[in-house]
């Protein structure tokens, strides 16, 4: 009973100069979710989980590094074998990585699938859309570290895109090396950015997303406004809150998440040579490039843009117009809510045009990525073009077909047939 | 509404199952490739569990290989105790140099004089089997054939025109086929153990990481289960 006193009385101290309670209750027991949202509104939960795990073991991993072209390579085998657990440490930043980004895709591709994008969801999505490019970045530099021979070679490969920049591209490129090649210098940079910006960066936009997410709430699979029907309490009636049914659910969908995860960082830490490549245990060496410079399997869709753009254009060469097409394939996401012009958010009731150009975008992002792990060659060139193509027209032409298509009737609540 | 809701879940699954078959069907796909220069690689299963086999293999390694090619991420003492070695045996037995059994596996030979008498630097191998697969150094170390034009009077089928003369060619011409082979599938499996020396404490923990996360997402279920029925 004192305790219970002495608890209450605590929380009212701490309350009378920070608003837990409030807080508590707004964010979680009586923040409310539509009570039709289904598994895929589960992703975000488990991208918070695993930025928290990347940037633990990402911590611990930074104990033990050298960021010297010298000595990188190394000190990373030096954690596999030397530090306690290192390798397990390693092996749940490297597979952390893949999975953030394989989250990332379900956890957009949800918003697409049902409009979460559209009115009045617009910040929320430009601000995750920022978070990912924000996460490319991160997944980038952090691929160099090790300094094997695909970090260094990717490195080239990418900061030399900015090379093909009209006028200034060279020198731009310099500045960002810090050399003439990639070198210990630009290592150096790239781990600072690694450890220090980007994920401050990240944090920053994550708690943005998540803030703006709990000012307007979550969209569901109907695109139903839920705060539309309220009891006499302004409670939405097709609603629960968060805590403690989402929050259950959150932690039964983590369990299955991390026996997934655990099963591939135990038991195949290496993803088959698509989490850590094979090439990469080999030390950056300057003099030799590797036969087949692939990027991260999460990079590959864009890679393929970049490739299929083979030909010069208006003076322009053709590095620099796959370089802009590549950085137009990631951009054009953040345009989305502006693209709709949909009266319905789901795809459920939106027309038949839709759905064709959803399910056009996702083969061509799988088609896309498929191509840009593997070789060119001429055949595989003009898949590239045409599914470019594919991926860009479901943008382009969404004002189009949004606009004139015919969509089924939304039900007025949850649960009404329309 | 409880049918709608399960066949909307029901749609979901099947789009997300659909998108794994699909990205997973493009990974095997793209995953098939030649990998063992001229010819295919040979069928090659590591076990690192088999202490004698890595044991012999050890013994090779530092017998015909560690004068030129360096284990330098390696320590000897990690070796000797994962090998179940005595530090002591191992000590007068697999250290030349004088080297204390604490430290890395590096050689005195020089890069000038590599250069010099064989026209490269023999590499660092530690990580070989992480870099080119177990079953390329399996299929490498079985497929030297002679050839006059070559400097050694040896060449590859996996390798064309390497560098390395063929070191073990002695054992190979006296010992009986699946006996030099034995010897080739015990290096290898050594060299698999010393690229990734955790591999069997990963899988021991790994098997009961697994264990724990099945009783919690058990009862992770059974907790949503249970707040689950308030919303009926």
């Amino acid at each position: 009973m004192s305790e219970n006193t002495i608890g209450k009385k605590s929380l009212e101290w701490v309350d009378s100069r920070f608003p837990v309670v409030d807080l508590f209750e707004r964010h979680l027991s009586k923040y409310y979710s539509p009570s039709n949202i289904n598994i895929w509104y589960l992703f975000g939960f488990l991208l918070l989980i695993v930025l928290v795990m990347q940037i633990l073991t990402g911590l611990w991993l930074m104990m033990n590094y050298t960021n010297t072209a010298e000595g990188a390579f190394s000190s990373i085998e030096y954690i596999m074998r030397d530090v306690d657990y290192g390798w397990l440490i390693r092996y749940m930043h490297a597979g952390g990585a893949s999975a953030f980004f394989a989250l990332i895709y379900l956890h957009m591709f949800r918003g697409m699938m049902y409009g979460s994008y559209q009115k009045p969801r617009e910040l929320i999505w430009v601000g995750g859309w920022f978070v990912y490019v924000l996460l490319c970045a991160e997944g980038f530099t952090g691929y160099v570290l090790p300094w094997g021979q695909m970090s260094f070679w990717a490195a080239q490969v990418i900061i030399s895109l900015v090379g093909s920049i009209p006028y200034f591209g060279e020198d731009l490129a310099i500045w960002i090396r810090g050399d003439y090649i990639v070198s210990g210098i630009t290592l150096s940079r790239l781990f600072a950015f690694h450890v220090v910006l980007l994920p401050i960066l990240i944090i920053a936009v994550v708690f943005f997303h998540i803030l703006a997410l709990h000012e307007i709430g979550s969209n569901n699979p109907d695109g139903i406004d839920v705060k539309k029907h309220t009891d006499q309490d302004g409670v939405p009636l097709d609603a629960k809150p968060f805590f403690p049914y989402d929050i259950t659910h959150d932690f039964y969908a983590l369990g299955v998440f991390l026996i997934i995860f655990c099963s591939v960082i135990f038991f195949f830490p290496e993803g088959g040579g698509y989490i850590i490549e094979y090439v990469n245990y080999e030390p950056a060496n300057p003099l030799s490039t590797p036969a087949h410079i692939v990027p991260s399997w999460y990079y590959t869709p864009f890679y393929a843009m970049l490739r299929a753009i083979d030909f010069p254009l208006f003076g322009l060469t053709a590095k620099f117009l796959g370089f802009v097409v590549m950085a137009a394939g990631i951009a054009i996401f953040a345009a989305l809510p502006w693209l709709d012009r949909s009266p319905v958010k789901s795809i459920k009731y939106k027309g038949i045009y839709s759905k064709a150009f959803l399910t056009g975008f996702v083969l061509s992002f799988f088609v896309l990525a498929y191509l840009g792990s593997v070789p060119p060659t001429e055949t595989k060139n003009m898949l590239a073009k045409v599914f470019t193509f594919i991926y860009f027209a479901y943008f382009l032409l969404m004002p189009i077909y949004t606009k004139f298509e015919k969509c089924k009737p939304v039900p007025e609540r949850v649960g009404d047939l329309a | 509404m409880q049918t709608r809701s399960r066949a909307c879940w029901r749609s979901s699954l099947k789009s997300l199952f659909y998108l794994v078959a699909i990205f997973s069907s493009l990974l095997i796909f793209s995953a098939g490739e030649y990998r063992c220069g001229s010819i295919e690689c040979d069928n090659f299963k590591s076990d690192v569990s088999d202490k004698a086999s890595l044991q012999r293999g050890l013994s090779t390694y530092m017998n015909y290989c560690y004068g030129c090619h360096s284990l330098k991420y390696s320590r000897y003492k990690r070796i000797a105790e994962d090998l179940l070695i005595p530090l002591e045996m191992y000590e007068n037995n697999l250290i030349f140099d004088g080297s204390k059994i604490g430290e890395l596996m590096e050689i005195s030979l020089t890069k000038e004089d590599a250069v010099n008498w064989l026209g490269a630097y023999p590499p660092d191998l530690t990580l070989e089997a992480r870099l080119r697969r177990p079953d390329w150094i399996y299929t490498y170390l079985r497929n030297y054939y002679p050839d006059s034009s070559r400097p050694y009077g040896v060449n590859n089928r996996v390798y064309q025109n390497v560098n390395m003369p063929h070191v073990l060619e002695d054992m190979q011409n006296t010992l009986p086929k699946n006996q030099y082979d034995q010897v080739i599938y015990d290096l290898t499996n050594f060299m698999t153990y010393v690229a990734d020396p955790s591999a069997e404490q990963r899988k021991r923990i790994g098997t009961y990481v697994l264990l724990f996360l099945i009783i919690f997402t058990a009862f992770a279920y059974m907790t949503y289960k249970e707040f689950k029925k308030d919303l009926k």
